[in-house]
């Protein structure tokens, strides 16, 4: 976040006291978000004839109230950790990677396909065999929008949004075609998927040390999940890779006169976003179904943009954030057992507090990146050129998502 | 193949054109007056759902039979879409927030909605009772008495289909005839430069955005009572994005617009009816599908022709708190 600052050591003092700032702004403002949803939803409650106060702890007892509901939790985060950390990666070099979703579907595709050709392997190598190859479908599909955005300046979002339908397409595929099954078992309609995978090249669950149902689907990718988290802190931290994304992401124009290369750090970042979406599919066909078949979880990809923004593109907050999403929808079966609130007030609420999150953070980064102009002696004229790459220090990469098209593609070529 | 399946293709085109068109004209307002709209998907799912409970509830529970039943929940939809949309008016114009993450959040919150309204309209959640009403097909005259099985590319059409062709023409002339159409263009071109000759920004921005709603909500109460005959969770099938696509390789022009959008649809329509046709037949027919998702992307890295969007689509206008 700091990237702007971090390119003028000179202003060290007034760093601190900023990050200070800002890291209460967040919290403040993600608190007021929860509030507004909390309200909001309870509205909706009270219009079911329910009490606000049961319904709510109805979630709570649902989801965190027994171990088994836990394990549903921590499964349902899983893969939403993942694919924030794939969104959060390029949002922090300023770019909007959309494409989640698809990079997804093609990884599973790949890591399908290494599980059934190479199941000769023993397992302590086919698991991380098949694993690198989803990794290696994601960073594929995610290539393609970051060549094309240095090499030709064609916005990402676009490209992604269009590789994500292709992607569909190509699932659907691979699973009529060449990795349709071969031995379904006689004299049952089964639907269309590949073949079983060897139990090989299954993740193990981890729920049974904990008493947990199998039918939770627990594995050790979620020990993954949270490593790959304190990875990318890791790497946008303390790396050189790190600092020139967010030297990229908050400032190009700087960072290109710093003798940053603009092109190969946004491919980089793209190539490990990839990656990480690459592994979203990974506990669906690997600890739960076992196969890769029609019908495969969606919208996870879109899912992981809600969680990165919840938990502010922070990989720590990114954990939390896929927990409290996981509790939300969890809660689901106990609204339905519980209380007379449909079970589809849960995406409802979700819908509410992501976008008053969004809304508010909007807000709460106007208001800081305002008062530090003014700290920093700035007068109004600065509002105006804040807009331009130079001097976005202040603002998060957050509002670069989308400048015009073409204003962020500048630097793409450069 | 035989003439008569090319003619079949040729009229399940135009009736995702028919889609693919709606969408895309919402589209080309907001983004005309300077609000990026990839919630298109979304907004459409909300038509879906809500244009399939209108063409119901006016044709039966308010006994208004046809035509006034299907038109009215088509308008329904409509309205739908527009107050769905109003999210993002308010979320890009009144709050700045970015327009691809308003657009995100759109189509996120679309799919619960959806299943949210459906619960309460139906009592299920992923589908209502299948054949809704609709308005009566009809043959387009002279074009349905074409010889050799030709004629069927003409016949049993809905009349929204020639409505949304026509549409062309308001639309047209809106945008490049009238105040209003201008202003709003300049919204999207250069808001300063509007601004300063008194336009106000926010306001054109609301209506493209709004007038997007209300496009993309139509096209999805076309598609689940017409095209469908009920309410199915993900029946959009992208159909939001394909808009998108043609929105883009029209250069956000509307005549340009139905040739993209009819085009698409023809791409949509080959793996339903021309499967077995030459050189088709060699293909699977999801590569066909891919066909809309790939010219875009070839297009839009410039290997053919220019794409230009409209130069301050995307940009939050800072100017002017009270406008």
């Amino acid at each position: 976040m700091a990237a702007g600052t971090a390119l003028d050591p000179a202003s060290a003092a007034p760093v601190r006291s900023d990050r200070i700032e800002r890291f209460v702004g967040q919290a403040l403002a993600l608190l007021v978000s929860l509030g507004i949803a909390v309200a909001l939803g309870s509205i909706l409650i009270v219009g079911y004839g329910e009490n606000p106060l049961n319904v709510y702890a109805e979630i709570f007892r649902g989801s965190l109230g027994s171990v088994n509901g836990i394990g549903y939790v921590l499964s349902i985060a899983t893969p939403l950790i993942f694919s924030a950390l794939a969104v959060a990666v390029c949002f922090k070099g300023g770019m909007f990677n959309i494409g989640v979703e698809g990079q997804y579907l093609v990884g599973m595709v790949t890591a399908a396909w290494a599980a059934l050709s190479l199941d000769f392997l023993p397992a302590p190598l086919l698991v991380p065999a098949v694993l690198i190859a989803g990794m290696l479908g994601g960073m594929v599909w995610a290539a393609i929008p970051g060549v094309l955005k240095v090499k030709t300046g064609a916005h990402e979002v676009v490209t992604t949004i269009m590789l994500n339908g292709i992607a569909i397409s190509l699932l659907a595929w691979a699973i009529n075609f060449p990795l349709k099954f071969k031995n379904a078992p006689p004299g049952q309609n089964v639907d269309l998927r590949t073949d079983l995978f060897s139990d090989q090249a299954r993740v193990g669950d981890i729920g049974q040390y904990f008493d947990i149902t199998p039918g939770a689907h627990l594995s050790w990718l979620l020990f993954v999940a949270i490593a790959a988290a304190i990875l990318v802190w890791f790497l946008l931290r303390r790396t050189r890779l790190g600092y020139e994304a967010r030297a990229v992401g908050s400032a190009p124009g700087s960072a290109r006169a710093g003798g940053v290369s603009i092109g190969a750090t946004q491919i980089r970042l793209f190539l490990i976003s990839g990656a990480l979406a690459g592994m979203v599919g990974m506990p669906q066909i690997l600890a739960d179904k076992g196969y890769l078949g029609a019908a495969y979880i969606t919208q996870l990809g879109f899912t992981g943009i809600a969680v990165a923004f919840l938990g502010q593109n922070n990989p720590i907050g990114i954990i939390f954030a896929a927990i409290l999403w996981g509790i939300l929808s969890r809660g689901e079966v106990a609204l339905q057992i519980g209380t007379d609130v449909p079970r589809e007030f849960i995406i409802i609420l979700q819908g509410i507090l992501i976008l008053s999150v969004v809304i508010t953070y909007q807000i709460a980064k106007r208001r800081l990146a305002a008062r530090q102009l003014q700290r920093a002696g700035a007068a109004g004229a600065l509002e105006d050129s804040a807009a331009l790459d130079e001097s976005a220090g202040p603002r998060g990469p957050e509002d670069k998502g989308l400048e015009a098209f073409r204003a962020s593609d500048a630097g793409g070529s450069g | 193949m035989t003439l008569t399946d090319f003619a079949v293709a040729i009229q399940i085109s135009l009736t995702y054109f028919t889609i693919i068109y709606l969408t895309g004209l919402g589209g080309l307002f907001s983004e005309r007056s300077g609000i990026v709209n990839i919630g298109l998907e979304g907004l459409m799912i909300i038509g879906t759902v809500t244009g399939a409970f209108g063409a119901r509830y006016f044709t039966d529970t308010l006994a208004l039979g046809q035509p006034w039943g299907p038109i009215l929940g088509l308008l329904f939809g409509a309205f739908c879409g527009m107050l769905f949309a109003s999210i993002h008016a308010i979320a890009t114009i009144s709050f700045r927030v970015d327009h691809i993450v308003s657009g995100v959040v759109i189509n996120l919150v679309a799919v619960g909605l959806a299943r949210f309204l459906s619960q309460a309209f139906f009592g299920q959640a992923t589908q209502s009772d299948p054949g809704g009403p609709h308005l009566p097909v009809l043959n387009i005259p002279l074009l349905s008495s074409l010889p050799r099985g030709l004629d069927r590319a003409f016949e049993d059409l809905s009349p929204f289909v020639i409505i949304a062709a026509l549409m062309v023409i308001p639309v047209w002339y809106s945008l490049n005839r009238l105040r209003w159409g201008l202003r709003l263009r300049s919204c999207g071109e250069n808001p300063e430069a509007a601004r300063s000759l008194g336009i106000r920004v926010s306001v054109y921005r609301y209506q493209g955005v709004l007038l997007s709603g209300a496009f993309a909500g139509a096209s999805g109460a076309f598609l689940a009572s017409d095209v469908i005959g009920n309410w199915r969770e993900g029946q959009t099938l992208g159909l939001g994005f394909i808009s998108l696509a043609a929105l883009i390789l029209s250069n956000w022009n509307p005549i340009r617009l139905m040739f993209f959008a009819w085009l698409f649809g023809f791409a949509v329509a080959i793996p339903l009816r021309l499967d077995d046709a030459p050189v088709i037949n060699l293909l699977p027919p999801q590569f066909i599908r891919m066909i809309p998702y790939v010219v875009t992307i070839v297009a839009i890295a410039g290997f053919v022709g220019k794409v230009r969007p409209p130069a301050a689509a995307g940009r939050a206008y800072e100017g002017g708190g009270s406008l």
